[in-house]
């Protein structure tokens, strides 16, 4: 359905996060502040609203779909609600309150693979493993307690639904267990360990320089970790076996990392502050930039702010946005041409959020309140 | 408006109402001057429109009586006139009166513009002649004193000794005070520099400053200017007021703590026919200076306001150009419309 | 532009640019508070190292950079107590219209004459690089502007006094 350029959507305020699903990915949900806005998409980018959710008292962090189609959504109101689509067609959604039992914002959510239960982190530096009881219809969840002393501000799952890593505020990444008992199967062993009662603590890694952990994944197979810290860099983990590890990391010159994701144990995508997506290549060696996936930006070199400005006189303003001309130089004391000050990228601002869409597909969504599709 | 008129403008605007209007009205009008100076005009007798008496308050004119013999100075100086009389007994509340019966003026008066207009002249400089009245005195005081000393043939060069000579201390604002000092060879006027606030302070050294180069710098004949910004200079460490200061010690909180301008007037500034202009020039130094001082400090915040908001206008280019089509349009009169492309 | 201001401002602008990358983030304190991190300092470990560029001890910015705000102080050249009083008078200007700064704070941080506080909710609405730029543009005028100021007060002052003394003669 998308083609091989990149496809925009344009919502009123920042996108923190976004979910494609349905048949065909043919749904969109965006969170807009306190709400989250289904979507139909349509062709030629046009989208139909569909329904609103309301629930959250507080702007929504995160969103995730579990592969059964159940939303999760967590909000810095303290709480995660569950919903669950009525009808085919996803205009009436079922709410239901997760028992999450923190006392500060829920930072992220992410489903496990197999749908079963899903972790959110929280500024309570506790990460609640949430799952569905039957016997009262309800969700309760477990909390990861150790050895967190700072807000979790990203999870990530391991492909074996058992294993999850998560990244902090005080510049750790952890792996660690988040079996529970009577709702998982016992897991085989990984490189990551084999006994794995809940909570168990599989690998403990520092961003070296010091910088607040943004995201963290799992590739496909689940033998590679990364993730991206504030100062710019991305650190890859290799499990050897017995709690020893090989990390190799890359040290950038773009505003730093807010996501990522994997394509292979040797591929990742990634983007954030420097606003257009990245991939990445690499082995135990060394990991180097590859290519962007955003043609704007590889086709132009990023301006610098001299040239922007130079640009603004250029072009004459024709009579019919004379208004506009009045209004600005009114406003800004000068006259700006309609998008010569934008960045020479789609997105217009931080990418906060990168999914896989399909095969060959992501999808971004940023604090210029923009979900974009990229073909890779 | 670079320099300052000495006359007093209001009360000039207001005579020259009373002297041209056909019909004659009964007034009460109060004008105030600088330095907490009023003027009354009013027509005491509400049947007879046509006497008006012209009153003024001084705050100093105790100190002008007792440096310069005021009241006989005035008597004089508005003694040419067959238009107006001083009333011996000045008005209540006021130090000195004018009777003036506009019925004589308007008959002979009004057919001469010229005549006229000098009137009016004169009686708006009523508060620069009364202030005249302690520098007359001093001036002339002077004259008696180079006489003595040409004939002592005194040597120019040798230090004055600590004479006797008395100091006019005129306080005509207040915690403001004029100083007078005649001598054989100049005649030294003294004004104290006080300022309100720190910024006035800054500015007024800044000013003072200049006043003090200018002399130096290009108007060689004009009077020397000192400026001392803390200190009382020689000639007034004889005074009472000045007995106990202490002395190269600056404390922020010393009842002292004012700066004094000195003008040396030189001969040259005082022989006859420059001595009426040298009066009126000096005492209006305070009022010029804090004039200036004002208009610079308005000037700036005027240009302050104009660069914030051209700040303002570079900051506001980083908001994101809206999308014009979320702009719901509506006429004046509340009518919505689309825009049609 | 001197030989010494444009190094500086390079220095500025490239550290701003990478200290106005923020970012949401609730209070991990206080439950259902969300304020900017710098301020509150509640919270160590989302607090960057400060950091001051210096041209000399009268030039001065500092940054103060947490995950969800940034605060930029800026000291001002003042040689004489003239450019001080300036200075003082032109940043009370400014943060008596802090409200229409968005990104000026009130009063500036002890030792400085003017900071500003950029949140993350400036930096979701308004374009970062046009920020950074207002900053530095700014830096680069105001010592212009000021210098000015006082070159018109000492020529005013000399005309007035020039033009008092000239009739005794």
């Amino acid at each position: 359905m998308m083609g091989s350029s990149p496809a925009v959507f344009k919502f009123k305020s920042v996108v923190n996060d976004h979910i494609f699903f349905g048949p065909d990915n043919s749904r969109l949900a965006v969170t807009q502040e306190k709400e989250i806005q289904i979507y139909e998409v349509l062709p030629n980018n046009n989208k139909k609203l569909l329904t609103v959710l309301t629930g959250h008292d507080e702007p929504i962090t995160a969103i995730d779909i579990s592969a059964q189609g159940l939303i999760a959504s967590a909000s810095q109101d303290r709480n995660a609600i569950v919903w669950k689509p009525l009808d085919a067609s996803f205009s009436s959604f079922k709410k239901d309150l997760v028992l999450l039992r923190i006392n500060r914002s829920a930072t992220c959510v992410k489903w496990s693979p197999l749908g079963n239960k899903f972790a959110v982190g929280s500024g309570a530096k506790v990460i609640s493993v949430c799952y569905h009881e039957p016997e009262n219809d309800w969700w309760i969840s477990k909390h990861l307690k150790k050895p967190f002393k700072s807000t979790i501000l990203s999870v990530a799952w391991h492909p074996n639904n058992v294993l999850l890593s998560c990244g902090t505020a005080d510049y750790k990444c952890y792996v660690l267990s988040g079996y529970v008992k009577g709702v998982d199967e016992k897991p085989p062993a990984t490189l990551w360990g084999s006994k794995l009662p809940f909570n168990t603590i599989c690998g403990e890694f520092i961003s070296s320089p010091g910088g607040w952990v943004h995201d963290v994944a799992f590739s496909p197979s689940g033998d590679v970790l990364g993730f991206v810290s504030n100062d710019s860099t991305i650190t890859i983990v290799y499990p050897k076996g017995e709690e020893q590890f090989n990390v190799v990391s890359s040290k950038t010159n773009y505003g730093s990392f807010k996501t990522l994701e994997f394509i292979s144990d040797n591929q990742l995508i990634t983007a954030g502050h420097n606003c257009f997506p990245v991939i990445f290549q690499g082995d135990e060696e060394s990991w180097e930039e590859a290519r962007s996936i955003d043609t704007t930006a590889t086709s132009q070199k990023p301006k610098t702010f001299k040239s922007l400005e130079q640009d603004d006189d250029e072009e004459g303003n024709t009579g019919s946005n004379a208004l506009s001309m009045f209004r600005q130089l009114d406003l800004k004391g000068k006259v700006q041409n309609k998008g010569s000050s934008d960045l020479p990228t789609v997105h217009q601002n931080t990418v906060t959020t990168l999914k896989f869409f399909d095969q060959s597909h992501i999808s971004t969504s940023g604090v210029d309140g923009k979900v974009v599709v990229f073909p890779i | 408006m670079l320099n300052l008129e000495s006359s007093n403008l209001s009360l000039e605007k207001t005579l020259r109402e009373l002297f041209t209007t056909e019909k004659s009205v009964s007034i009460d009008r109060i004008v105030s001057d600088f330095d907490n100076t009023l003027f009354h005009i009013s027509t005491p007798d509400p049947a007879e429109k046509t006497k008006i008496v012209l009153s003024i308050f001084l705050k100093c004119y105790n100190d002008l009586v007792k440096y310069g013999d005021v009241d006989s100075y005035l008597r004089n100086a508005y003694n040419d006139s067959q238009w107006y009389t001083v009333l011996d007994q000045p008005e209540d509340g006021y130090n000195f009166s004018i009777f003036i019966d506009l019925q004589q003026i308007s008959t002979t008066v009004l057919a001469s513009p010229e005549e006229m207009e000098s009137l009016i002249a004169k009686l708006s400089l009523l508060k620069r002649n009364a202030l005249a009245a302690p520098f007359d005195v001093a001036f002339k005081r002077y004259d008696v004193l180079a006489q003595e000393a040409a004939v002592k043939n005194v040597d120019l060069y040798v230090p004055e000794e600590n004479s006797e000579e008395a100091t006019s201390v005129i306080n005509y604002r207040e915690d403001e005070t004029i100083y007078i000092r005649p001598s054989h060879d100049r005649v030294t006027v003294i004004f104290t520099a006080l300022f309100k606030d720190e910024t006035d302070k800054i500015f007024g050294n800044v000013f003072l400053q200049e006043f003090v180069d200018a002399r130096k710098r290009s108007i060689q004949n004009a009077p020397q200017v000192l400026f001392s910004p803390y200190e009382p200079p020689l000639e007034l460490r004889g005074l009472p007021e000045f007995q106990n200061f202490n002395y190269g010690q600056q404390s922020a909180t010393s009842k002292y703590d004012k700066g004094f301008v000195t003008f040396v007037l030189f001969p040259r500034h005082l022989v006859p026919q420059k001595r009426e202009n040298t009066i009126t020039q000096i005492q209006l130094f305070r009022t010029y200076f804090h004039y200036h001082i004002k208009a610079s400090k308005a000037y700036l915040h005027s240009r302050m306001r104009k660069r914030v908001l051209e700040y303002l206008k570079i900051l506001n280019r980083a908001k994101p150009d809206q999308e014009e089509k979320d702009i719901e349009r509506k006429t004046a009169s509340g009518r919505r419309f689309v825009q049609r492309i | 532009m001197s030989q010494s201001l444009k190094p500086y401002l390079t220095a500025v602008r490239h550290s701003l640019t990478a200290a106005v990358s923020l970012e949401d983030f609730a209070s991990q304190v206080a439950e259902r508070h969300n304020d900017p991190e710098i301020e509150s300092q509640r919270t160590p470990e989302v607090l960057l190292n400060p950091m001051v560029i210096s041209r000399n001890e009268n030039e001065k910015v500092l940054i103060e950079s947490s995950i969800n705000s940034v605060r930029v102080s800026i000291k001002i050249k003042q040689s004489d107590e003239i450019e001080h009083i300036l200075v003082h008078k032109f940043t009370r200007f400014l943060t008596g219209r802090a409200e229409q700064f968005f990104i000026l704070r009130r009063a500036p941080i002890a030792g400085y004459d003017l900071s500003f506080l950029i949140t993350n909710l400036h930096t979701d609405q308004l374009m970062k690089a046009k920020l950074v730029d207002f900053i530095i543009e700014f830096m680069e005028d105001v010592d212009k502007e000021i210098s000015e100021m006082k070159l018109f007060l000492n020529a005013r002052a000399r005309f007035v006094a020039e033009a008092y003394l000239t009739p005794f003669d």
